[in-house]
């Protein structure tokens, strides 16, 4: 007892006290920050009230009225609904945006290193160009000059039933559904289950004996093979629909509007050029004696890459790919300059036609929020995978 | 230590001007704040209801109006090849400018999108918004919008390839049609189509600009605005895509749209003193008085011209009370003009536009037009 007394005389006063001082300065910082906000908020509230609108968040419900072109969308349907549709085509974006980003990425980001006068100077050539030029004038370079730029629809460019090139899109033939799909449906999820199946098998099997896995080779002939019967046995539920021109329009098939195009083509060459920075980075940071060592096993240059170097790479260059990303989630919003039907044009459109401005921005960025953290958790599951223990 | 005093210190300064300019703020709510709230504050009578505004007083100590204008539709309002804003929309900021502020030119053009211009006028980065805007119920009661004498009765209608061959909207099955997003126009559209059960596909954009290259691309087969705009437009097509004569604007009439200026909601006051400079352009017309014979008319005899505008009427002039020069009219009519004037130069018969006045012609002509009297 006497020895605590003793220290507490020995304290300095509270003003001076570095543990009163810390815990009082952050509960300050907190009260500043919590009152700010509730200032604003006051304000806004009072305000919209004062101008007679809307504060709550019934126009969810209400009718949106406008049309969405390309999707099931009707204009009878809600604003949420809309605004749901928008989201969906912005998580398509970001996702068809991601994969072919990072694979184009990769490649360049090789290329840069490559040995080869040629491939080393044109991949440098192309990431130089577009690292540095804003990801919006690339994409209305793209939608303005080459998509818009087709033959219009009464001069389209056709091969047979394959293709039908217009500046209306790219319309290729698709699956149609022609009877019901659902045994069919449990076909695939079983194929898939085999696969897996046969992955493990094959793994298990490569690290008892040494043999050969090939266990792509086999998941792949696995689903082929099942996918196959069962079409055939649950009387073929899918059919061809093939692309038939019309004078203002192409039927049938799946077709890739230049709008969406130019937005993807846009985003995933500008994300692509800085991807291939981080790639050749990561490759530069693994250690020489690693590639001298596979050499010296004799491996290919292929597989000295691909077993060796990439691995080891892939570990440095997750976290900044991530940004990379998250990065092109994001700019998915510009497509509103070329009229792509993302989360960001429904809003403003929805907000133009009644929605109140504050609540409708607090939703978008909401979804934007959930859907860039779910970016941010899937490649930090990733990255902790990949860390060394 | 030392760190720790200064960064407490700044957060301490930091909480208390924020807290100081919270409560001030908090308590006097008008949207133009700063000095000029201040200053203009004490003089007016404030509002009647809690949200009272004195935006008039604050436009004449600003000095100059911050008007909402369009800038890419000829005839209404747009950028002529010299830098000026010029049309139909942009004579009428003028208009207001004149009567409030008693100087045409005191015009500060904010050129905005159709998916701004709501947002402008709610944040008060405008006084007043003139950009072909329709009035509509949904406008008027969610988008805090107070919308004033009509000046311009348009309706909207469907522009094609003058080589195509539609004729009516039934014909346009299938069709790809270009819209600006954010306007009425764009709502019409899709329930004009649903009625007649006309399949479609829309593509809206934000901007004329890329609109225009995407119905030049033959990317979309029709382009659909107000019939005024798309007279506009078509006056302006470039010859190498043909001229005017490339194009054909349908003979359907797929709505109302009745075109006036706008203000905010809750501010009265400002809203009759805009509203009473509109009507004095079209007052002037029925009366005969145009910028060229207002001198003579100032000398007339007639009650009624004395006294809408601001001449002594029996040793008195008349002001009913709108916070205007009593002789605000004369100011107007001689800097713009009235409303014939008006119409003609930007988009009358002999403009580019060639529009008739049909609709837009004075009551006493068969038209919309109807001022109220001036008493």
């Amino acid at each position: 007892m006497s020895a605590t007394t003793a220290a507490a005389t020995r304290r300095p006063p509270p003003w001076r006290d570095v543990r009163v001082l810390r815990v009082a300065f952050q509960a300050l910082f907190l009260l500043v920050v919590v009152s700010l906000v509730l200032f604003l908020l006051d304000n806004m509230v009072f305000n919209l009230r004062r101008l007679g609108i809307e504060t709550g968040f019934g126009f969810l419900d209400q009718p949106a009225g406008f049309a969405i072109p390309d999707s099931d969308f009707r204009s009878s349907q809600s604003v949420q609904d809309a605004i749901l549709q928008g989201a969906r085509t912005t998580l398509v974006v970001a996702l068809t945006g991601i994969a072919l980003a990072t694979v184009l990425g990769i490649v360049v980001g090789v290329a840069r290193l490559s040995p080869n006068w040629l491939v080393r100077r044109a991949a440098a050539l192309y990431v130089e160009s577009f690292r540095n030029v804003p990801v919006l004038l690339i994409i209305i370079f793209l939608y303005l000059a080459v998509f818009l730029r087709l033959p219009p629809i009464g001069r389209a460019i056709e091969w047979v039933d394959v293709f039908v090139l217009s500046n209306r899109g790219l319309v290729v033939p698709s699956l149609a559904a022609t009877g019901s799909t659902g045994p069919f449906l449990a076909v695939v999820a079983l194929a898939l289950a085999a696969a897996a199946a046969a992955w493990i098998w094959r793994t298990r099997r490569f690290d008892a004996t040494g043999q050969p896995h090939h266990r792509v080779l086999w998941a792949l002939g696995v689903v082929a093979a099942i996918v196959a019967v069962g079409f055939l046995a649950t009387g073929r539920p899918y059919g061809l629909s093939l692309p038939e021109r019309g004078d203002l329009g192409v039927a049938h098939g799946f077709r890739l509007g230049p709008e969406y195009s130019a937005l993807l083509f846009g985003l995933v060459l500008y994300t692509a050029s800085h991807i291939a920075e981080i790639v050749r980075g990561s490759i530069l940071a693994v250690s020489r004696g690693q590639a001298e060592a596979a050499d010296a096993l004799g491996l290919s240059p292929f597989q000295r890459l691909r077993l060796v170097v990439l691995p080891q790479a892939f570990r440095i260059m997750i976290p900044p790919l991530a940004n990379q990303y998250l990065n092109l989630t994001k700019n998915s919003s510009l497509g509103i300059a070329i009229s792509v039907y993302e989360v960001t044009k429904v809003t403003r459109v929805s907000i133009a036609q009644g929605s109140p401005a504050p609540q409708a921005i607090a939703i978008l960025m909401l979804i934007y929020l959930v859907i860039s953290l779910s970016i941010a958790l899937v490649t930090n599951l990733v990255n902790r995978r990949l860390a060394l223990p | 230590m030392r760190v720790w005093r200064l960064i407490g210190l700044a957060t301490l300064a930091t909480a208390a001007l924020l807290l100081a300019s919270g409560c001030s703020l908090g308590d006097d709510d008008d949207d133009d704040g700063g000095e000029a709230a201040a200053t203009t504050g004490a003089t007016t009578t404030g509002g009647s209801d809690g949200g009272g505004g004195n935006l008039l007083s604050t436009v004449q100590s600003r000095g100059t109006l911050n008007c909402g204008v369009n800038e890419a539709v000829p005839g209404f309002g747009f950028v002529s090849q010299g830098g000026d804003f010029e049309g139909f929309d942009i004579d009428y900021c003028k208009v207001v400018a004149a009567a409030v502020l008693g100087d045409a030119e005191a015009v500060e053009y904010k050129p905005l999108t159709a998916e701004q211009r709501f947002t402008a006028l709610q944040s008060g980065e405008i006084d007043v918004l003139i950009r072909n805007t329709t009035r509509t119920a949904s406008r008027d009661g969610s988008e805090g919008a107070t919308f004033l004498t009509t000046t311009f009765y348009d309706g909207q209608g469907m522009m094609v390839r003058a080589d195509s061959d539609y004729q009516e909207l039934e014909d346009m099955a299938g069709a790809t049609i270009c819209v600006l997003s954010g306007t009425t126009t764009e709502l019409n559209l899709e329930s004009q189509f649903q009625a007649r059960g006309v399949e479609y596909t829309p593509l809206a954009f934000e901007d004329n600009d890329p609109l225009q290259q995407a119905f030049t691309a033959e990317r979309c087969d029709g382009w659909t605005s107000d019939k005024s705009q798309l007279a506009g437009i078509r006056s302006n097509w470039p010859d190498a895509q043909g001229g005017p004569d490339g194009l054909r604007i349908l003979d359907v009439t797929m709505s109302k749209e009745p075109l006036g200026p706008v203000v905010r909601d809750g501010d009265s006051n400002w809203a009759s003193a805009v509203d009473w400079a509109i009507i004095a352009t079209l007052q002037a017309e029925e009366f005969d008085i145009s910028s060229e014979n207002i001198d003579e008319a100032l000398e007339s005899d007639d009650p009624e011209v004395r006294r809408f505008l601001g001449q002594p009427v029996e040793g008195e002039a008349f002001d009913p009370g709108l916070g205007l020069e009593p002789d605000y009219a004369v100011e107007v009519i001689r800097s713009v003009g009235n409303y014939e004037e008006i119409y003609n130069r930007n988009v009358g018969p002999d403009s580019a536009l060639g529009l008739e006045r049909n609709l837009n012609a004075l009551w006493t002509d068969g038209g919309l037009h109807y001022p109220p009297p001036y008493r």
